[in-house]
């Protein structure tokens, strides 16, 4: 492994700073005691902490958004891992097609998701339903969850699950006790990825969410258009206390540096 | 009648022919390598014997009966793969148990086998590891164990020692025939390895391009190959005057094929020769006896057996 030179380490420095440097100044100004977003502060508060308790809607709109990302994250891991089994290992017509097809929400601008959902959702009537928004997610994160399972799908090799099959193996057990045991790894880090990326939908959600099925994003976007308090910075460093504590424990249980890059190398017990 | 029978076994893949015409019957017991370059169609064999790869023509019968009729999964064969193929979320005991618990064998008898069998490769004492805990000459052994503990009707082993280091591999080699010759499983081994099949086998099939060159026990196809391609591929050869000559069979005489020695290589157990003559350039390999031996660029005479 060659070592990084001063000139990389200190662009490194600079790039990790310019990524961390907002995170840091929304945490900061969370603790304010004044009226405004003062940055920098000196004198520490929890008061828009206690705040957050006098806005049940923000409370509803977090576990309205945690619900969404992890139901939505697991009907698309749900439809990948057959998707990907089969793009991933076997050749027939339509398989580019099919990998397009699946990988197309990825191309669709968000702004143009949400007016053509809001549409479609009204004509059927699960306009503004949680319902609604679930399928519209499942749309958006499915892409997301794919890439992961695809990347351990195509990474597994083929002649284990032959060697269970000569050792007297039927294709469903072949299926339970060695191929989902041994893209589990990409499946969690797509359902994970997929889950950031339903939790932190906005543009789209905007359209589709009614008074009663705010996400958390939109319940914030509506709140900064009418005040501009630190409010919102004191639920936004809840949300990323709460993206912290659930990247150490995914890390803890299956090392999250081969979960991102997805792998397939099957983790043990 | 033959235990194991291949009986004109096709396989073409889109209009080339992997594996062409192949025969052969092997008896109950015994050991036979398919031996070849890549590309020869050993592997294509292997993996129709066990079901992987459908035949385009031809028959392969176990004692007696259909094995293409049957699936893959209840042809009661065991393989030990290239890459190993263990299952990296079991432990060895698990993985070696896997074939058991598939036949419905109790708990019981299953652990009493596991540790048998892990015994007879020298891995007794490494049941609750996982298989990255291990060497990769100790993976082999967990796949050679888990291949066998099912009693195989027939043991595959495709291209088994290729990924261990060249000291292991000999001594692998040893531990292997051993072990087959106690459990007494009729084996096919697919190697592209001259001496791991020379070593290993009672008969080696010298394949090319999907044909076998010559089936026979590997003394008999060194000592007299049947074509050039055997001569060559089973170590080395020399052709001289239309006549196939092993270098070690070359002595340096008073008379004989004069020459020069171009080079002279130090191995260790013997020297090995390359010498200018009016025939070409001859390859000759002398035991080291501690003997003066002629030097690069000393005129000799090349003298063998069966030489006018």
């Amino acid at each position: 492994m060659s070592r990084n030179g001063p000139l990389a380490l200190a662009y490194h420095t600079l790039f990790v700073a310019f990524m961390l440097a907002p995170i840091l100044v929304v945490c900061w100004v969370a603790f304010t005691p004044e009226g405004f977003l003062s940055f920098p502060t000196d004198r520490w508060s929890l008061r828009w902490f206690e705040a957050i308790a006098r806005y049940p809607e923000f409370i509803s709109a977090f576990w309205r958004s945690l619900w969404l990302g992890a139901i939505s994250s697991a009907i698309a891991v749900a439809i990948s891992v057959p998707a990907a089994l089969a793009i991933g290992r076997y050749r027939f017509r339509g398989r580019e097609a099919l990998t397009a097809l699946f990988m197309s929400p990825l191309m669709i601008p968000h702004l143009v998701l949400g007016i053509a959902f809001l549409r479609f959702f009204t004509q059927i009537g699960l306009g503004g339903t949680f319902a609604g928004l679930v399928l519209s997610h499942i749309v958006v994160v499915l892409p997301f969850a794919l890439r992961l399972t695809l990347a351990s799908a195509v990474g597994l090799d083929r002649s284990i699950e032959h060697a269970a099959v000569s050792l007297g193996a039927s294709e469903s057990v072949v299926l339970r006790r060695i191929t989902l045991p041994l893209v589990l790894p990409g499946l969690v880090s797509g359902w994970a990825l997929a889950f950031i990326n339903s939790f932190d939908e906005l543009t789209m959600t905007v359209f589709i969410a009614a008074p009663g099925t705010e996400t958390l994003p939109v319940r914030m976007f509506l709140y900064i258009q009418d005040n501009i308090d630190p409010l919102v910075t004191s639920v936004s460093a809840c949300v990323i206390a709460v993206t912290v504590v659930a990247l150490v424990i995914l890390d803890r249980a299956f090392g999250l540096e081969r979960m991102l890059v997805g792998r397939s190398a099957s983790h043990g017990r | 009648m033959p235990f194991l029978e291949l009986e004109k076994l096709t396989k073409s893949f889109g209009g080339h022919n992997a594996v062409d015409g192949l025969t052969l019957g092997v008896e109950k017991g015994e050991f036979v390598a398919l031996l070849g370059p890549s590309g020869c169609g050993k592997t294509t064999t292997l993996q129709m014997i066990a079901g992987f790869v459908e035949p385009t023509s031809g028959a392969i019968r176990l004692g007696g009966k259909d094995l293409l009729a049957m699936k893959p999964a209840k042809r009661g064969l065991g393989i030990v793969f290239q890459s190993y193929a263990l299952f990296p979320h079991m432990t060895v005991a698990e993985n070696v148990g896997f074939g058991l618990e598939m036949q419905g064998v109790t708990a019981a008898e299953r652990r009493t086998r596991v540790a048998e069998t892990l015994e007879l490769v020298g891995l007794g004492t490494f049941a609750s590891r996982f298989p990255r805990q291990m060497s990769g000459g100790q993976q082999q052994r967990v796949a050679l164990a888990r291949a066998l503990v099912i009693r195989p009707q027939v043991l595959l082993l495709d291209e088994p020692l290729s990924n261990l280091d060249a000291k292991l591999r000999e001594g692998m080699q040893i531990e292997l025939r051993q072990i087959q010759r106690t459990v007494g499983t009729t084996t096919i081994l697919v190697t592209h390895d001259q001496a791991e099949a020379m070593a290993l086998s009672d008969r080696i099939v010298v394949m090319n391009q999907g044909k076998a060159e010559q089936i026979g026990p590997p003394h008999e196809a060194y000592e007299r190959p049947a074509t050039a391609f055997v001569a060559n591929f089973l170590g080395k050869t020399n052709l001289v005057d239309g006549a196939s000559v092993r270098p070690e069979r070359i002595s340096f005489a008073a008379a004989g094929l004069a020459g020069t020695v171009r080079t002279r290589i130090f191995q260790g157990n013997h020297w090995l020769y390359q010498v200018d003559t009016a025939s070409g350039l001859v390859t000759v390999i002398r035991q080291n006896t501690g003997e003066a031996m002629p030097g690069e660029g000393d005129a000799v005479h090349l003298l063998w057996e069966g030489r006018a």
